[in-house]
């Protein structure tokens, strides 16, 4: 068999897989997986009946569903008339790349629990391991993994440092994936932002942001 | 007499109902802003005025489009009266239209994907020195066909919303399967994989806290999923972040054609050969605009080819025909504002704008539905009467401000998405001040990237997502009623008429020769 549509093949799959997914949740694991591991591994929620519907009725026939379309659509990968450049995925990773990713923030919140610091550094530290690891090892999802990072960074930031600190970390984080990177540039565009962000955000919809980090004793803006 | 008396009642309330709305939008009050309170101050036509400038400045930078604004500014609203933030909001989306043609008519650019037919006559005509009366004629296309479609609006909202009061938890879940139906026949590409992304969308839609048990779904554990995926979340991951990742793979080339304007009236010619299109466009417009699934992209499109169909000057089409500028500005115009109908009467969105507007109500503590036009009168006609003072304004404004908003498209998009990046993470962070928001939107980030390379397209989901609780809701309070019967979906007329309106609208499409045909309409407008 030849995969003659990677791009259906691969949709199939993730549908199957979020399909799959959604009705184990809801419905818990099958008896024989339960035995063998000697306890309920999911134990789902209720299904109840179409009078009274439990929690688990809805998701569990919308996941097969889904999963069912799934099928079809990985199905008709292999027999697809649209082949070629049209069908081919131009997804910059693999999916060895997505389970590596993954893998490190499940690392990286297992030594945090280990070393007892909040999870918020888990998500930094692997946000910078990613970033890093995308810049050497591969270039073309530079832009990809920094867009994401510098959310990232935003998020976990913010309380600690602030909100200038962490509007500047997007910035330059997020123009460090893009084409060209001007230090002048970026600068200017991050001070112009942080000053907007400032006046609006905080001083005009009273979002409550800290603006300077934890350790400055006396904040100027408040 | 009693047709004329029932014509009159009819006319005389839209009237009454109107100056309600007008009332509403020229309200003076008094606004604390910075600490200084300041007094009689308009302040809902200033949200307008606000929200079509907002419009049009997102209409004109290409890459950023309305859905991710308004799901950027929905956190903002929070602040706001629930009238100023829908007008708000509503004037982005309309706005949107006007500034998307400026663009390209100028500089062969659509802004927004419903001004992509704009391109083909608008361009040549600017490239034979007639810039000048191409954006004239876009700007008075949109115009009236914003006022027709403000017009149609009132007039059958209120019946419909009659209508929809009616409705028991049968037909209003017939009808979300039919507005999903047609979001799913009306996307672009694979149907199958349409209704993929639905389904994925309901299920995303019914993570967290399960109303009727109280039993925590799909949360993992998280404490922050407890009451569910924010919807602003999933829409600024698969929008807004997906869109930057998208354009920074390309690499940048944008040439402004900055041609001398010249003047803005059109020729006695002119004004003859626009009229038929602009009426032809409006209507059009404004009957796709209502349909669920449609709206300004499907009418901008479906307008330019019927004019090209039945023009006297159809060999001009492609060379700079008048009829080509004229037709799809008021079409999209016109279908962008019925668009709002099925969201005001039955609390259904048609698409993912409407989708976020449903999500900007929410957030006010407003259940969307058809009860909102007799409990909150003020809003519902202050958000119909806003649509035209926003048309008037943005026709007064933007035809002056051209050179100003030429100007903006010489910003580089380097310049442009780090701030897009800011004031999206701020937005998310607002709605719970918890970075897990934030990680989620990255999340889905990720998956909008992914889905958009697979060629799934992100708009069903988001309409997925918005429905799901409200229908599992429905289903499950349809077959209480019915004793698990589900017959009863079949057995309730209108609810049956859905029903079988979906399946027939699904079986059409499913035919061999017209999926051919929809898929020749959407490559020809990919291509155009």
């Amino acid at each position: 068999m030849q995969i003659k549509n990677p791009k259906d093949f691969w949709a199939g799959l993730m549908f199957i897989g979020f399909g799959a997914a959604f009705v184990v949740i809801a419905a818990g694991t099958p008896d024989f997986i339960n035995r063998m591991f000697g306890d309920k591994l999911i134990p789902g929620y209720q299904i109840g009946s179409a009078v009274r519907m439990g929690p688990a009725y809805f998701p569990i026939v919308l996941g097969g569903l889904l999963a069912l379309l799934g099928v079809v659509i990985f199905l008709r990968s292999f027999v697809s008339s649209i082949t070629g450049a049209a069908a081919a995925v131009k997804l910059p990773f693999t999916i060895l790349d997505l389970i590596a990713a993954v893998a490190v923030f499940v690392v990286a919140t297992f030594v945090a629990k280990m070393l007892g610091i909040s999870n918020d550094y888990a998500m930094l530290g692997s946000a910078l391991v990613l970033s890093v690891l995308a810049i050497v090892f591969r270039p073309e999802t530079k832009a990809l993994v920094l867009i994401l990072a510098s959310s990232l960074a935003f998020a976990y930031l913010l309380k600690p440092l602030g909100l200038a600190i962490a509007a500047i970390a997007v910035v330059f984080i997020s123009a460090y994936g893009g084409h060209e990177f001007k230090w002048k540039e970026v600068t200017i565009l991050a001070i112009v932002l942080v000053i907007f962000s400032v006046l609006v955000f905080v001083k005009g919809l009273t979002l409550p942001f800290p603006v300077c980090p934890d350790f400055v004793e006396s904040c100027p803006i408040r | 007499m009693e047709w004329f008396n029932e014509i009159y009642v009819f006319v005389a309330k839209v009237f009454q109902n109107l100056g309600i709305g007008f009332g509403e939008v020229f309200k003076l009050q008094s606004v604390t802003l910075w600490g200084y309170t300041l007094n009689n101050l308009p302040f809902n036509i200033i949200m307008c005025l606000i929200g079509v400038m907002l419009g049009t400045l997102i209409g004109v930078l290409p890459g950023i489009g309305p859905v991710a604004t308004i799901a950027m500014l929905l956190p903002v609203t929070f602040t706001l009266s629930p009238v100023a933030a829908l007008i708000m909001l509503a004037g982005i989306y309309y706005g949107a239209q006007y500034g998307g043609s400026t663009t390209a008519i100028l500089v062969n650019l659509p802004g927004e994907s419903s001004s992509v037919v704009t391109c083909l006559d608008g361009y040549q005509m600017a490239r034979r020195g007639r810039a000048g009366p191409a954006l004239a004629v876009a700007g008075i296309g949109s115009f009236f066909a914003g006022c027709v479609a403000t017009l149609i609006v009132a007039m059958f909202a209120p019946p419909l919303a009659e209508v929809a009061l009616k409705f028991g938890p049968s037909e209003y879940f017939s009808l979300m399967v039919l507005g999903l139906v047609s979001a799913v026949v009306l996307a672009h590409g694979s149907l199958i994989k349409a209704i993929s992304m639905v389904l994925l969308g309901l299920l995303l839609g019914l993570v967290g806290t399960d109303v009727n048990s109280g039993v925590l779904r799909f949360a993992f554990g998280i404490s922050e999923m407890a009451d569910g995926i924010g919807f602003v979340t999933v829409a600024m991951g698969m929008f807004g972040i997906a869109e930057i990742i998208a354009n920074l793979e390309q690499k940048e080339h944008r040439e402004v054609f900055t041609s001398k304007v010249g003047s803005l009236w059109p020729t006695k010619e002119d004004w003859r050969r626009m009229i038929a299109p602009i009426l032809r466009g409006t209507a059009l417009g404004s009957a796709l605009g209502i349909l669920p699934g449609g709206g300004a992209l499907l009418a901008s499109f479906g307008a330019y080819t019927l004019e090209k169909k039945i023009s006297k000057y159809s060999h001009e089409f492609g060379k700079g025909a008048i009829e080509g500028v004229a037709a799809p500005e008021s079409a999209n115009n016109a279908g962008a504002q019925t668009s709002f109908i099925p969201l005001l009467t039955l609390g259904i969105p048609s698409n993912a704008v409407m989708a976020l507007m449903i999500g900007a109500m929410m957030i006010q503590g407003i259940a969307p539905g058809p009860q909102v036009m007799n409990e909150r009168p003020q809003l519902f006609w202050g958000m119909i009467a806003s649509m035209w003072v926003g048309n008037l304004m943005l026709i007064v404004l933007n035809l002056p401000l051209i050179g100003m908003w030429i100007k903006l498209l010489t910003v580089p998009y380097r310049i442009l998405y780090p701030s897009i990046l800011v004031f999206m993470s701020v937005g998310v962070f607002s709605i719970s001040n918890q970075p897990f928001d934030c990680f989620l939107m990255a999340l889905f980030g990720l998956l909008g990237y992914i889905c958009v390379k697979l060629e799934c397209e992100p708009a069903p989901l988001i309409l997925g997502f918005i429905l799901g609780p409200l229908m599992e809701e429905n289903l499950r309070r349809a077959m209480l009623l019915s004793r698990g019967d589900p017959m009863v979906f079949l057995q309730k007329p209108i609810s049956a008429a859905f029903i079988i309106v979906s399946v027939i609208l699904l079986v059409i499409i499913a035919l061999p020769a017209l999926r051919k045909k929809r898929e020749e309409a959407f490559a020809g407008e990919e291509a155009g």
